[in-house]
């Protein structure tokens, strides 16, 4: 766990991107580095840039009309196989129970994002691995 | 997956567990439950079999504690030894613990060990028998009764929803199509990242997959999988 871990949001609001680099810091076990990008098509080319991101967070719904029904197997088509997990504040709507077919690992509500859940996730996905 | 009728009385709980898939949606249910009766952490311990190497990182199948805090706790104390564990197997009745509690004794003080000050255990069973216990830990004061029944119902059902979809993945049951295929692809020699990418999953899932294919089948590494299903006709 000494190893900085890269995580990196989609997120087309930037405010989201403060929240989350706050909440970030407040994590004291693992080091965390934060990369943020506006947009789908930006995020593309950050992985393809070969920056090693362990964890990609990916608003659900990004602009100008896309959710991650589109925007999680485009990662996947470029080749990104580390663990992706959406947020939304809206989980209830049904096509979320198929996040597994679109290639997402997991999902939460922005609400239910803590340090402690953070920290739960990176345990699963990136410092068990 | 078994539905429940109406009358097996489910309260507001039951729209999110029925929607429950996988560990992070386990992990959200309990830590949402934990936080909404005042308490800072939960953690599901498995019992059983009490003579084992018993350590609190191996009986936790599930927690939200802060990191290394169970490691570091396995490095100083027996976990066998604690009185919450060894009551844990003589009553199946709900208790709560508090750390000044004098009979805890030395040594054998879980809650103080910990560094917490209230302890809520859950005894709960699987479908099968399996036993295990979901514990609520945290610094707050005693709880009313009406608050404790409560909580006991909602980590029951809580518990029974995480058994059936993720802890019982049993020896036997049929393979789905997604395990198949990721199967089909180990027999034809692709790695794990191989796989993901054809698969367009993340190298995580094809692992978890290849783990429940494993458990499923009763075989012990990936050349014994694919060797028994060409035996049983699981593939070609």
């Amino acid at each position: 766990m000494t190893h900085p871990v890269h995580i990196l949001l989609v997120d087309d609001d930037p405010a989201e991107n403060l929240i989350m680099r706050g909440l970030m810091k407040k994590v004291s076990s693992i080091e965390i580095h934060l990369h943020y990008c506006e947009t789908i098509d930006a995020a593309l080319d950050f992985i393809k840039s070969g920056t090693p991101v362990a964890m990609v967070l990916m608003d659900n719904r990004l602009q100008p009309q896309c959710d991650f029904r589109e925007t999680v197997p485009a990662m996947r088509q470029h080749g990104f196989i580390g663990p992706i997990g959406v947020i939304s504040s809206s989980l209830a709507d049904p096509y979320f129970q198929k996040f597994e077919e679109y290639g997402a690992d997991f999902r939460i509500d922005k609400a239910e994002l803590d340090p402690t859940a953070i920290e739960f996730i990176l345990r699963e996905y990136v410092t068990k691995s | 997956m078994a539905n429940y009728q109406k009358n097996h009385r489910q309260y507001y709980f039951d729209s999110d567990l029925e929607k429950a898939l996988n560990r992070v949606d386990f992990f959200r249910i309990f830590h949402t439950m934990t936080l909404r009766y005042g308490f800072d952490h939960f953690g599901i311990l498995q019992l059983g079999n009490e003579g084992d190497a018993c350590t609190l990182t191996n009986r936790l199948a599930l927690h939200d504690l802060p990191s290394g805090l169970a490691e570091e706790y396995d490095k100083r104390h027996r976990f066998g030894d604690s009185i919450v564990f060894k009551s844990l197997h003589t009553s199946s009745i709900p208790s709560v613990w508090k750390s000044d509690d004098l009979h805890l004794g030395n040594g054998g003080n879980l809650l103080g060990q910990l560094g917490f000050d209230i302890l809520m255990c859950v005894p709960v069973t699987g479908m099968n028998g399996a036993r295990y216990a979901v514990l609520f830990l945290g610094d707050g004061e005693m709880m009313e009764q009406q608050a404790h029944f409560a909580l006991c119902y909602d980590a029951i059902c809580a518990f029974d929803y995480f058994y059936r979809l993720v802890l019982s993945n049993k020896a036997g049951l049929g393979l789905t199509p997604r395990e198949r295929e990721i199967l089909r692809w180990i027999s034809h020699g692709k790695t794990a990242s191989e796989i993901a990418l054809i698969v367009s999953v993340s190298e995580h899932t094809v692992n978890s997959h290849t783990a429940t294919i494993l458990k499923k089948l009763d075989v012990v590494n990936r050349t014994q999988m694919v060797a028994k299903a060409i035996r049983e006709q699981i593939i070609q």
